[in-house]
Protein backbone atom coordinates (compact mmCIF):
# COMPACT_ATOMS: atom_id res chain seq x y z
CA UNK A 1 0.00 0.00 0.00
CA UNK A 2 1.02 3.49 -1.20
CA UNK A 3 0.66 6.08 1.87
CA UNK A 4 -0.51 8.97 -0.34
CA UNK A 5 -0.53 12.25 1.05
CA UNK A 6 1.09 11.10 4.48
CA UNK A 7 4.32 13.28 3.68
CA UNK A 8 3.82 16.44 5.52
CA UNK A 9 2.94 14.31 8.32
CA UNK A 10 6.16 12.34 8.51
CA UNK A 11 8.06 15.77 8.53
CA UNK A 12 6.13 17.10 11.39
CA UNK A 13 6.70 13.69 13.01
CA UNK A 14 10.33 13.25 12.15
CA UNK A 15 11.36 16.96 12.48
CA UNK A 16 12.35 16.46 16.55
CA UNK A 17 14.12 13.60 16.39
CA UNK A 18 15.85 14.83 13.21
CA UNK A 19 16.83 18.23 14.72
CA UNK A 20 18.11 16.47 17.96
CA UNK A 21 20.37 13.60 16.24
CA UNK A 22 21.89 16.22 13.55
CA UNK A 23 22.72 18.49 16.32
CA UNK A 24 23.90 15.55 18.89
CA UNK A 25 24.94 13.39 17.05
CA UNK A 26 25.50 13.91 13.20
CA UNK A 27 27.39 17.36 13.95
CA UNK A 28 29.98 15.65 16.72
CA UNK A 29 30.52 12.58 14.73
CA UNK A 30 31.61 15.02 11.32
CA UNK A 31 33.61 17.22 13.91
CA UNK A 32 35.34 14.40 14.93
CA UNK A 33 35.70 12.93 11.22
CA UNK A 34 37.73 16.75 10.68
CA UNK A 35 39.03 16.36 14.03
CA UNK A 36 40.79 13.03 13.03
CA UNK A 37 42.30 14.58 9.72
CA UNK A 38 44.15 17.58 12.24
CA UNK A 39 47.13 17.68 14.95
CA UNK A 40 47.96 19.16 18.22
CA UNK A 41 50.12 21.74 16.74
CA UNK A 42 53.89 21.74 18.75
CA UNK A 43 54.35 25.55 18.21
CA UNK A 44 51.11 26.84 19.49
CA UNK A 45 49.45 25.03 22.61
CA UNK A 46 45.39 24.19 21.78
CA UNK A 47 45.92 24.72 17.97
CA UNK A 48 45.48 21.94 15.71
CA UNK A 49 46.96 21.58 12.50
CA UNK A 50 45.28 20.21 9.21
CA UNK A 51 47.65 16.74 8.29
CA UNK A 52 45.61 15.02 5.90
CA UNK A 53 46.02 11.45 6.37
CA UNK A 54 49.24 10.71 8.22
CA UNK A 55 46.85 9.75 11.98
CA UNK A 56 45.75 6.81 9.94
CA UNK A 57 49.55 6.38 8.06
CA UNK A 58 51.01 6.70 11.70
CA UNK A 59 48.43 4.32 13.04
CA UNK A 60 48.50 1.52 10.52
CA UNK A 61 52.35 1.30 11.20
CA UNK A 62 51.56 1.29 15.36
CA UNK A 63 52.01 -2.55 16.58
CA UNK A 64 50.16 -1.22 18.85
CA UNK A 65 47.18 -0.51 16.83
CA UNK A 66 46.74 -4.11 15.40
CA UNK A 67 47.19 -5.80 18.92
CA UNK A 68 44.21 -3.47 19.70
CA UNK A 69 42.37 -4.47 16.86
CA UNK A 70 42.92 -8.14 17.14
CA UNK A 71 41.94 -8.07 20.85
CA UNK A 72 38.62 -5.98 19.81
CA UNK A 73 38.06 -8.42 17.10
CA UNK A 74 38.63 -11.67 19.43
CA UNK A 75 36.62 -10.21 22.22
CA UNK A 76 33.64 -9.67 19.69
CA UNK A 77 33.65 -12.65 17.86
CA UNK A 78 32.82 -14.48 21.06
CA UNK A 79 30.93 -12.19 23.10
CA UNK A 80 28.44 -11.08 20.75
CA UNK A 81 27.52 -15.19 19.91
CA UNK A 82 27.67 -16.07 23.40
CA UNK A 83 25.54 -13.09 24.99
CA UNK A 84 22.51 -13.96 22.18
CA UNK A 85 21.99 -17.35 22.78
CA UNK A 86 22.50 -17.16 26.60
CA UNK A 87 20.22 -14.41 26.54
CA UNK A 88 17.48 -16.02 24.26
CA UNK A 89 17.87 -19.10 26.28
CA UNK A 90 17.07 -17.03 29.47
CA UNK A 91 13.83 -15.51 27.31
CA UNK A 92 13.07 -19.70 27.40
CA UNK A 93 12.90 -19.74 30.90
CA UNK A 94 11.41 -16.75 31.99
CA UNK A 95 8.51 -17.78 29.49
CA UNK A 96 7.71 -20.79 31.01
CA UNK A 97 4.77 -20.83 33.23
CA UNK A 98 4.90 -23.10 36.99
CA UNK A 99 4.51 -22.70 39.78
CA UNK A 100 7.01 -20.64 41.61
CA UNK A 101 8.41 -18.82 38.26
CA UNK A 102 7.55 -15.30 39.34
CA UNK A 103 10.44 -15.63 41.88
CA UNK A 104 12.95 -17.04 39.63
CA UNK A 105 12.02 -14.12 37.37
CA UNK A 106 12.80 -12.01 40.21
CA UNK A 107 16.36 -13.70 40.43
CA UNK A 108 16.99 -13.66 37.09
CA UNK A 109 15.90 -9.82 36.72
CA UNK A 110 18.81 -9.15 39.05
CA UNK A 111 21.32 -8.11 36.81
CA UNK A 112 19.47 -5.66 35.46
CA UNK A 113 19.66 -3.20 37.97
CA UNK A 114 23.06 -2.86 38.58
CA UNK A 115 24.93 -1.06 36.49
CA UNK A 116 28.29 -1.62 34.66
CA UNK A 117 30.50 0.09 36.89
CA UNK A 118 28.92 -1.43 39.97
CA UNK A 119 29.35 -4.89 38.28
CA UNK A 120 32.96 -4.22 37.93
CA UNK A 121 33.68 -3.20 41.38
CA UNK A 122 31.80 -6.06 43.23
CA UNK A 123 33.37 -8.81 40.40
CA UNK A 124 37.03 -7.49 40.77
CA UNK A 125 36.51 -8.02 44.51
CA UNK A 126 35.27 -11.16 44.08
CA UNK A 127 37.70 -12.36 41.73
CA UNK A 128 40.68 -11.61 43.36
CA UNK A 129 43.10 -14.01 43.65
CA UNK A 130 43.93 -14.10 47.48
CA UNK A 131 40.45 -13.16 49.08
CA UNK A 132 37.83 -13.14 46.35
CA UNK A 133 34.98 -15.04 47.27
CA UNK A 134 34.86 -17.04 43.71
CA UNK A 135 38.22 -18.64 44.46
CA UNK A 136 36.87 -19.49 47.61
CA UNK A 137 33.91 -21.45 45.76
CA UNK A 138 36.43 -22.80 43.46
CA UNK A 139 37.94 -24.14 45.99
CA UNK A 140 35.23 -26.21 47.09
CA UNK A 141 34.66 -28.08 44.04
CA UNK A 142 38.88 -28.61 44.23
CA UNK A 143 39.88 -26.11 41.64
CA UNK A 144 42.74 -24.23 42.47
CA UNK A 145 42.89 -20.44 42.72
CA UNK A 146 43.18 -18.39 39.69
CA UNK A 147 44.71 -15.29 38.62
CA UNK A 148 41.56 -14.15 36.85
CA UNK A 149 41.92 -10.31 36.00
CA UNK A 150 46.20 -10.28 36.58
CA UNK A 151 46.77 -12.94 34.04
CA UNK A 152 47.25 -11.86 30.46
CA UNK A 153 45.71 -15.21 29.41
CA UNK A 154 42.48 -15.00 31.84
CA UNK A 155 41.83 -11.30 32.25
CA UNK A 156 39.92 -10.69 28.80
CA UNK A 157 37.62 -14.00 29.03
CA UNK A 158 36.31 -12.58 32.82
CA UNK A 159 35.50 -9.12 31.56
CA UNK A 160 33.83 -11.33 28.84
CA UNK A 161 31.90 -12.82 32.20
CA UNK A 162 31.34 -9.96 34.29
CA UNK A 163 29.94 -8.01 31.02
CA UNK A 164 28.19 -10.87 30.01
CA UNK A 165 26.45 -11.31 33.86
CA UNK A 166 25.95 -7.95 33.77
CA UNK A 167 24.32 -7.75 29.62
CA UNK A 168 22.14 -11.01 29.19
CA UNK A 169 19.57 -10.03 31.65
CA UNK A 170 18.72 -7.20 30.15
CA UNK A 171 18.98 -7.80 26.08
CA UNK A 172 16.82 -10.70 27.40
CA UNK A 173 13.91 -8.49 28.40
CA UNK A 174 13.55 -8.24 24.44
CA UNK A 175 13.90 -11.44 23.33
CA UNK A 176 11.09 -12.09 26.30
CA UNK A 177 9.03 -9.81 24.88
CA UNK A 178 9.20 -11.44 21.16
CA UNK A 179 8.32 -15.15 22.54
CA UNK A 180 5.06 -13.01 23.80
CA UNK A 181 3.81 -11.81 20.48
CA UNK A 182 4.12 -15.01 19.01
CA UNK A 183 1.04 -16.25 19.34
CA UNK A 184 -0.20 -19.02 21.37
CA UNK A 185 -2.48 -20.78 18.75
CA UNK A 186 0.49 -21.74 16.72
CA UNK A 187 2.42 -23.86 19.42
CA UNK A 188 -1.14 -25.52 20.16
CA UNK A 189 -1.48 -26.71 16.65
CA UNK A 190 2.00 -27.63 15.88
CA UNK A 191 1.99 -29.82 19.53
CA UNK A 192 -1.58 -31.31 18.00
CA UNK A 193 0.01 -32.13 14.97
CA UNK A 194 2.67 -34.04 17.24
CA UNK A 195 5.70 -31.85 16.40
CA UNK A 196 8.28 -32.10 19.30
CA UNK A 197 9.72 -29.61 21.79
CA UNK A 198 12.96 -28.63 20.17
CA UNK A 199 11.29 -29.18 16.66
CA UNK A 200 8.54 -26.37 17.55
CA UNK A 201 11.40 -24.30 18.79
CA UNK A 202 12.96 -23.83 15.36
CA UNK A 203 10.63 -24.18 13.04
CA UNK A 204 8.61 -21.88 14.63
CA UNK A 205 9.64 -19.83 17.97
CA UNK A 206 13.26 -19.32 16.12
CA UNK A 207 11.69 -17.64 12.19
CA UNK A 208 9.23 -15.88 14.36
CA UNK A 209 11.57 -14.54 16.77
CA UNK A 210 13.80 -13.00 14.03
CA UNK A 211 12.72 -9.35 14.15
CA UNK A 212 13.79 -9.10 18.27
CA UNK A 213 16.45 -11.35 17.58
CA UNK A 214 17.95 -8.94 14.79
CA UNK A 215 17.70 -5.91 17.03
CA UNK A 216 19.83 -7.73 20.22
CA UNK A 217 22.44 -8.84 18.16
CA UNK A 218 22.80 -5.37 15.98
CA UNK A 219 22.64 -3.64 19.47
CA UNK A 220 24.47 -5.69 21.57
CA UNK A 221 27.25 -5.67 18.92
CA UNK A 222 27.62 -2.23 18.99
CA UNK A 223 27.80 -1.70 22.93
CA UNK A 224 30.08 -4.82 22.82
CA UNK A 225 32.73 -3.21 19.99
CA UNK A 226 32.43 0.24 22.67
CA UNK A 227 32.60 -1.61 25.78
CA UNK A 228 35.31 0.28 27.97
CA UNK A 229 34.47 0.82 31.25
CA UNK A 230 36.12 -2.50 32.66
CA UNK A 231 39.20 -2.50 30.90
CA UNK A 232 39.12 1.03 32.51
CA UNK A 233 38.00 0.34 35.64
CA UNK A 234 39.33 -3.56 36.07
CA UNK A 235 42.64 -3.85 33.95
CA UNK A 236 43.68 -0.25 32.28
CA UNK A 237 43.84 -2.83 28.84
CA UNK A 238 46.57 -4.87 30.78
CA UNK A 239 48.46 -7.27 31.44
CA UNK A 240 50.47 -7.20 28.38
CA UNK A 241 47.98 -5.33 26.46
CA UNK A 242 45.53 -8.38 26.54
CA UNK A 243 42.81 -5.80 27.26
CA UNK A 244 43.52 -3.21 25.44
CA UNK A 245 40.64 -2.76 23.10
CA UNK A 246 40.52 -0.10 20.48
CA UNK A 247 37.90 2.08 22.27
CA UNK A 248 40.33 2.34 25.49
CA UNK A 249 43.30 2.49 23.09
CA UNK A 250 41.47 5.69 22.18
CA UNK A 251 40.72 7.01 25.40
CA UNK A 252 44.09 6.57 26.30
CA UNK A 253 45.44 8.44 22.92
CA UNK A 254 42.88 11.28 23.71
CA UNK A 255 42.44 11.82 27.38
CA UNK A 256 45.98 10.63 28.81
CA UNK A 257 48.45 11.82 26.46
CA UNK A 258 46.79 14.29 24.43
CA UNK A 259 46.79 13.23 21.21
CA UNK A 260 43.40 14.05 20.23
CA UNK A 261 43.85 13.45 16.33
CA UNK A 262 45.09 9.50 16.82
CA UNK A 263 41.94 9.04 19.15
CA UNK A 264 39.34 10.36 16.81
CA UNK A 265 41.24 8.64 13.84
CA UNK A 266 40.81 5.48 16.41
CA UNK A 267 37.30 6.45 16.63
CA UNK A 268 36.61 6.53 12.75
CA UNK A 269 38.39 2.93 12.90
CA UNK A 270 35.98 1.55 15.29
CA UNK A 271 32.90 3.11 13.64
CA UNK A 272 33.74 1.99 10.52
CA UNK A 273 34.04 -1.71 11.97
CA UNK A 274 30.72 -1.87 13.80
CA UNK A 275 29.13 -0.43 11.00
CA UNK A 276 30.66 -3.32 8.95
CA UNK A 277 29.67 -6.28 11.97
CA UNK A 278 26.39 -4.54 11.68
CA UNK A 279 25.72 -4.44 7.69
CA UNK A 280 26.47 -7.96 7.80
CA UNK A 281 24.33 -9.51 10.19
CA UNK A 282 21.76 -7.26 8.95
CA UNK A 283 22.71 -8.86 5.25
CA UNK A 284 22.51 -12.35 6.52
CA UNK A 285 19.55 -11.94 8.61
CA UNK A 286 17.25 -10.38 6.21
CA UNK A 287 18.56 -12.98 3.27
CA UNK A 288 17.85 -15.63 5.39
CA UNK A 289 13.79 -14.47 6.49
CA UNK A 290 13.27 -14.08 1.98
CA UNK B 1 11.76 -39.84 34.56
CA UNK B 2 8.85 -39.50 36.68
CA UNK B 3 6.43 -36.26 36.65
CA UNK B 4 7.83 -35.50 40.17
CA UNK B 5 11.42 -36.08 39.49
CA UNK B 6 11.58 -33.82 36.42
CA UNK B 7 9.64 -30.91 38.18
CA UNK B 8 12.73 -31.15 41.09
CA UNK B 9 15.39 -30.89 38.51
CA UNK B 10 13.71 -27.79 36.75
CA UNK B 11 13.60 -26.21 40.01
CA UNK B 12 17.36 -27.20 40.75
CA UNK B 13 17.79 -25.43 37.10
CA UNK B 14 16.41 -22.36 37.97
CA UNK B 15 17.83 -22.19 41.54
CA UNK B 16 21.21 -22.53 40.05
CA UNK B 17 21.01 -19.99 37.59
CA UNK B 18 18.83 -17.72 39.75
CA UNK B 19 21.97 -17.59 42.50
CA UNK B 20 24.53 -17.12 39.63
CA UNK B 21 22.74 -13.49 38.59
CA UNK B 22 21.78 -13.39 42.43
CA UNK B 23 25.48 -13.87 44.27
CA UNK B 24 27.22 -10.33 43.46
CA UNK B 25 24.47 -8.54 44.62
CA UNK B 26 23.36 -10.64 47.54
CA UNK B 27 27.06 -10.30 49.18
CA UNK B 28 27.16 -6.39 48.31
CA UNK B 29 23.78 -6.38 50.41
CA UNK B 30 24.63 -8.62 53.28
CA UNK B 31 28.16 -6.69 53.08
CA UNK B 32 26.94 -3.14 53.17
CA UNK B 33 24.60 -4.20 56.74
CA UNK B 34 28.15 -5.40 58.30
CA UNK B 35 30.77 -3.29 60.09
CA UNK B 36 33.29 -1.72 57.88
CA UNK B 37 36.14 -4.61 59.73
CA UNK B 38 34.30 -7.41 59.35
CA UNK B 39 33.56 -7.46 55.55
CA UNK B 40 36.33 -9.51 53.89
CA UNK B 41 36.78 -11.10 57.23
CA UNK B 42 35.14 -14.62 56.24
CA UNK B 43 35.49 -14.57 52.23
CA UNK B 44 38.93 -16.59 52.01
CA UNK B 45 38.97 -19.09 53.74
CA UNK B 46 34.92 -19.08 52.65
CA UNK B 47 32.55 -19.29 55.49
CA UNK B 48 28.80 -18.93 55.44
CA UNK B 49 29.12 -15.40 57.14
CA UNK B 50 30.24 -13.84 54.55
CA UNK B 51 27.30 -14.28 52.65
CA UNK B 52 24.80 -13.14 55.32
CA UNK B 53 24.65 -9.92 57.26
CA UNK B 54 25.73 -10.51 60.45
CA UNK B 55 27.15 -9.28 62.61
CA UNK B 56 24.15 -6.97 61.87
CA UNK B 57 24.85 -2.91 61.53
CA UNK B 58 23.28 -1.18 58.99
CA UNK B 59 24.42 2.36 59.52
CA UNK B 60 26.17 2.43 56.10
CA UNK B 61 22.85 3.19 54.92
CA UNK B 62 22.13 6.50 57.26
CA UNK B 63 25.99 7.45 56.52
CA UNK B 64 25.30 7.85 52.83
CA UNK B 65 22.69 9.79 52.51
CA UNK B 66 23.48 11.87 55.24
CA UNK B 67 26.47 12.53 52.44
CA UNK B 68 23.99 13.68 49.73
CA UNK B 69 23.25 10.16 48.10
CA UNK B 70 19.48 11.51 48.31
CA UNK B 71 19.76 14.29 46.18
CA UNK B 72 21.83 12.49 43.42
CA UNK B 73 19.03 9.48 43.56
CA UNK B 74 16.71 12.47 42.82
CA UNK B 75 18.75 13.74 40.14
CA UNK B 76 19.32 10.64 38.67
CA UNK B 77 15.53 9.80 38.77
CA UNK B 78 14.45 13.51 37.31
CA UNK B 79 16.98 13.01 34.11
CA UNK B 80 15.90 9.64 34.00
CA UNK B 81 11.67 10.56 33.89
CA UNK B 82 12.85 13.39 31.27
CA UNK B 83 14.29 11.36 28.94
CA UNK B 84 11.83 8.73 28.72
CA UNK B 85 9.04 10.81 28.58
CA UNK B 86 10.34 13.18 25.61
CA UNK B 87 12.60 10.09 24.29
CA UNK B 88 9.23 7.95 23.98
CA UNK B 89 6.89 10.91 22.07
CA UNK B 90 10.13 12.31 20.34
CA UNK B 91 11.37 8.60 18.91
CA UNK B 92 7.57 7.35 19.04
CA UNK B 93 6.80 9.45 16.52
CA UNK B 94 9.56 8.87 13.98
CA UNK B 95 9.28 5.34 14.32
CA UNK B 96 6.24 5.25 13.28
CA UNK B 97 6.90 7.58 10.16
CA UNK B 98 9.62 5.45 9.31
CA UNK B 99 7.24 1.98 9.29
CA UNK B 100 3.92 3.36 8.24
CA UNK B 101 4.27 6.86 6.46
CA UNK B 102 5.85 7.18 2.89
CA UNK B 103 7.86 10.47 2.17
CA UNK B 104 11.05 11.26 -0.27
CA UNK B 105 14.30 10.23 1.45
CA UNK B 106 13.00 7.73 3.80
CA UNK B 107 15.74 5.11 3.16
CA UNK B 108 18.51 7.77 3.29
CA UNK B 109 17.03 9.12 6.46
CA UNK B 110 16.51 6.04 8.02
CA UNK B 111 20.30 4.75 7.45
CA UNK B 112 21.78 7.93 8.75
CA UNK B 113 19.83 7.29 11.82
CA UNK B 114 20.31 3.56 12.34
CA UNK B 115 24.53 4.72 11.55
CA UNK B 116 23.72 7.41 14.83
CA UNK B 117 22.94 4.47 17.48
CA UNK B 118 26.57 2.77 16.81
CA UNK B 119 28.22 5.97 17.78
CA UNK B 120 29.60 5.38 21.01
CA UNK B 121 28.58 9.23 23.27
CA UNK B 122 32.01 8.21 25.39
CA UNK B 123 33.80 8.27 21.30
CA UNK B 124 31.92 12.16 20.80
CA UNK B 125 31.66 13.22 24.24
CA UNK B 126 34.62 15.67 23.39
CA UNK B 127 32.92 17.19 20.83
CA UNK B 128 29.77 16.87 22.10
CA UNK B 129 30.59 19.21 25.48
CA UNK B 130 31.37 21.57 22.97
CA UNK B 131 28.07 22.16 21.71
CA UNK B 132 26.00 21.67 24.76
CA UNK B 133 28.73 24.43 26.25
CA UNK B 134 27.41 26.71 22.83
CA UNK B 135 23.58 25.95 24.03
CA UNK B 136 24.25 26.65 27.52
CA UNK B 137 23.29 24.29 29.32
CA UNK B 138 25.96 22.90 31.27
CA UNK B 139 25.90 21.94 34.39
CA UNK B 140 22.22 21.52 33.94
CA UNK B 141 19.11 19.36 33.70
CA UNK B 142 18.83 20.23 30.26
CA UNK B 143 22.64 19.11 29.27
CA UNK B 144 21.88 15.46 30.69
CA UNK B 145 18.56 15.13 28.93
CA UNK B 146 18.25 16.56 25.73
CA UNK B 147 21.57 15.14 23.64
CA UNK B 148 20.44 11.96 24.65
CA UNK B 149 16.42 12.33 23.52
CA UNK B 150 16.79 11.41 20.15
CA UNK B 151 18.20 7.94 20.23
CA UNK B 152 18.84 5.69 16.43
CA UNK B 153 17.92 2.58 18.91
CA UNK B 154 14.93 3.65 20.41
CA UNK B 155 13.83 4.76 16.84
CA UNK B 156 14.57 1.28 15.45
CA UNK B 157 12.71 -0.29 18.11
CA UNK B 158 9.57 1.77 17.66
CA UNK B 159 10.19 1.15 13.75
CA UNK B 160 10.50 -2.94 14.31
CA UNK B 161 7.52 -2.74 16.13
CA UNK B 162 4.99 -0.47 14.17
CA UNK B 163 6.46 -2.27 10.96
CA UNK B 164 4.75 -5.46 12.06
CA UNK B 165 1.26 -4.35 12.48
CA UNK B 166 -0.57 -5.85 9.91
CA UNK B 167 -1.40 -2.71 6.97
CA UNK B 168 -5.14 -4.08 6.52
CA UNK B 169 -5.66 -1.96 10.17
CA UNK B 170 -4.69 1.17 8.54
CA UNK B 171 -5.59 0.33 4.87
CA UNK B 172 -9.39 -0.47 6.52
CA UNK B 173 -9.26 2.93 8.44
CA UNK B 174 -8.75 4.88 5.01
CA UNK B 175 -10.96 3.09 3.29
CA UNK B 176 -13.28 4.94 5.96
CA UNK B 177 -11.55 8.39 5.29
CA UNK B 178 -9.80 8.49 8.70
CA UNK B 179 -6.60 10.77 8.52
CA UNK B 180 -3.28 9.36 8.85
CA UNK B 181 -2.93 11.47 12.67
CA UNK B 182 -6.21 9.64 13.46
CA UNK B 183 -4.53 6.35 12.45
CA UNK B 184 -1.93 7.12 14.62
CA UNK B 185 -3.65 7.96 17.65
CA UNK B 186 -6.82 5.30 16.91
CA UNK B 187 -4.92 2.19 15.59
CA UNK B 188 -0.79 2.17 16.52
CA UNK B 189 -0.80 4.04 19.97
CA UNK B 190 -3.44 1.78 21.94
CA UNK B 191 -1.10 -1.47 20.08
CA UNK B 192 1.97 0.36 21.77
CA UNK B 193 1.88 -0.74 25.31
CA UNK B 194 4.75 -3.10 24.91
CA UNK B 195 7.02 -1.29 22.81
CA UNK B 196 6.47 1.70 25.35
CA UNK B 197 7.72 -0.76 28.11
CA UNK B 198 10.70 -1.87 25.78
CA UNK B 199 11.72 1.50 25.01
CA UNK B 200 10.93 3.18 28.56
CA UNK B 201 13.01 0.06 29.82
CA UNK B 202 16.01 0.85 27.73
CA UNK B 203 15.94 4.99 28.02
CA UNK B 204 15.47 4.50 31.92
CA UNK B 205 18.65 2.35 31.72
CA UNK B 206 20.76 3.73 29.56
CA UNK B 207 20.17 7.17 31.44
CA UNK B 208 20.59 5.10 35.05
CA UNK B 209 23.78 4.02 34.35
CA UNK B 210 25.28 7.12 32.35
CA UNK B 211 28.51 8.06 33.75
CA UNK B 212 31.24 9.68 31.54
CA UNK B 213 28.63 12.31 29.85
CA UNK B 214 26.92 13.50 33.56
CA UNK B 215 31.40 13.47 34.20
CA UNK B 216 31.78 15.93 31.48
CA UNK B 217 28.98 17.69 31.46
CA UNK B 218 28.31 18.51 35.35
CA UNK B 219 30.25 20.41 38.18
CA UNK B 220 28.29 21.23 40.96
CA UNK B 221 27.50 19.28 44.07
CA UNK B 222 23.44 19.72 43.67
CA UNK B 223 24.23 18.06 39.65
CA UNK B 224 25.46 15.12 40.91
CA UNK B 225 23.92 11.65 39.38
CA UNK B 226 23.97 8.46 41.38
CA UNK B 227 26.81 6.56 38.86
CA UNK B 228 28.99 9.78 40.05
CA UNK B 229 28.25 9.85 43.72
CA UNK B 230 29.16 5.95 43.70
CA UNK B 231 32.65 7.01 42.15
CA UNK B 232 32.85 9.11 45.22
CA UNK B 233 32.49 6.71 47.81
CA UNK B 234 36.00 4.59 46.43
CA UNK B 235 37.88 8.10 45.89
CA UNK B 236 37.31 10.40 48.94
CA UNK B 237 40.56 8.97 51.46
CA UNK B 238 40.00 5.51 51.18
CA UNK B 239 37.85 3.03 49.83
CA UNK B 240 34.47 2.78 52.45
CA UNK B 241 33.17 -0.37 51.55
CA UNK B 242 30.34 -0.53 53.13
CA UNK B 243 29.19 3.05 51.91
CA UNK B 244 30.43 1.68 48.44
CA UNK B 245 27.88 -1.26 49.12
CA UNK B 246 25.47 0.83 50.38
CA UNK B 247 25.03 3.06 47.78
CA UNK B 248 25.22 0.25 45.05
CA UNK B 249 22.33 -2.00 46.50
CA UNK B 250 20.55 1.36 46.54
CA UNK B 251 20.90 2.35 43.31
CA UNK B 252 20.83 -1.65 42.02
CA UNK B 253 17.55 -1.78 43.93
CA UNK B 254 16.13 1.34 42.08
CA UNK B 255 15.79 0.24 38.24
CA UNK B 256 13.86 -3.20 39.99
CA UNK B 257 11.77 -1.70 41.78
CA UNK B 258 10.57 0.02 38.78
CA UNK B 259 11.13 -3.01 36.27
CA UNK B 260 9.13 -5.71 38.60
CA UNK B 261 5.50 -4.57 38.22
CA UNK B 262 5.72 -4.16 34.72
CA UNK B 263 6.57 -7.66 33.94
CA UNK B 264 2.91 -8.52 34.30
CA UNK B 265 2.53 -6.60 30.73
CA UNK B 266 5.09 -9.15 29.34
CA UNK B 267 2.96 -11.82 30.75
CA UNK B 268 -0.25 -11.09 30.40
CA UNK B 269 1.10 -10.96 26.42
CA UNK B 270 -0.88 -8.08 25.46
CA UNK B 271 0.44 -8.03 21.91
CA UNK B 272 -2.05 -10.55 21.81
CA UNK B 273 -2.78 -13.15 19.02
CA UNK B 274 -4.40 -10.68 16.72
CA UNK B 275 -0.96 -9.30 15.42
CA UNK B 276 1.78 -11.84 13.76
CA UNK B 277 4.76 -11.94 14.64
Amino acid sequence: MKAKGSAPLAFVLLLPAMVCLGVFRIYPIALTAWGSLRRESFEEAGRTLFVGAQNYVDLFGDPLFWKSLWVTTKLNAVINPVQVVLALLLAVMVNQRFRGIGFYRLLLFVPIGVSLPIACVIWRLMLDPQSGLINSLLGWVGIGRQPFLIDEHQALWSILAIATWKGVSFWMIFLWAGLQAIPLELHEAARIDGARTVRRFFRITLPLLKRSLLFVLVTDTAVNFLLFVPMFLLTRGGPAYSTNVLMYEAYKSGFIYGEMGRALALVMVLLLLVSVAVALQFYFLRQEES
Amino acid sequence: MNSSGSTLLRHAGYLLVGCIFLLPLWWAFSSSLKPLTEVFRDTSPFHLRALLPVPFHPGAYLEIFQKGFGRAVWNSLLVAFLSVTFGLAVNGCAGFAFAVLSFPGKNLLFGITVLTFLVPSEAISVPLYTVVRGLGWLDSYAGLVVPGIANGITIFLFRQFFAQIPRELAEAARMDGAGWLTILLRIYVPLCKPVIISAGLLIFIFQWEAFLWPLIATRSEGMRVVQLALAGFEQEHQTLWTELFAASVVSSAIPLLILLPLQRYYIQGVVGSSIKG
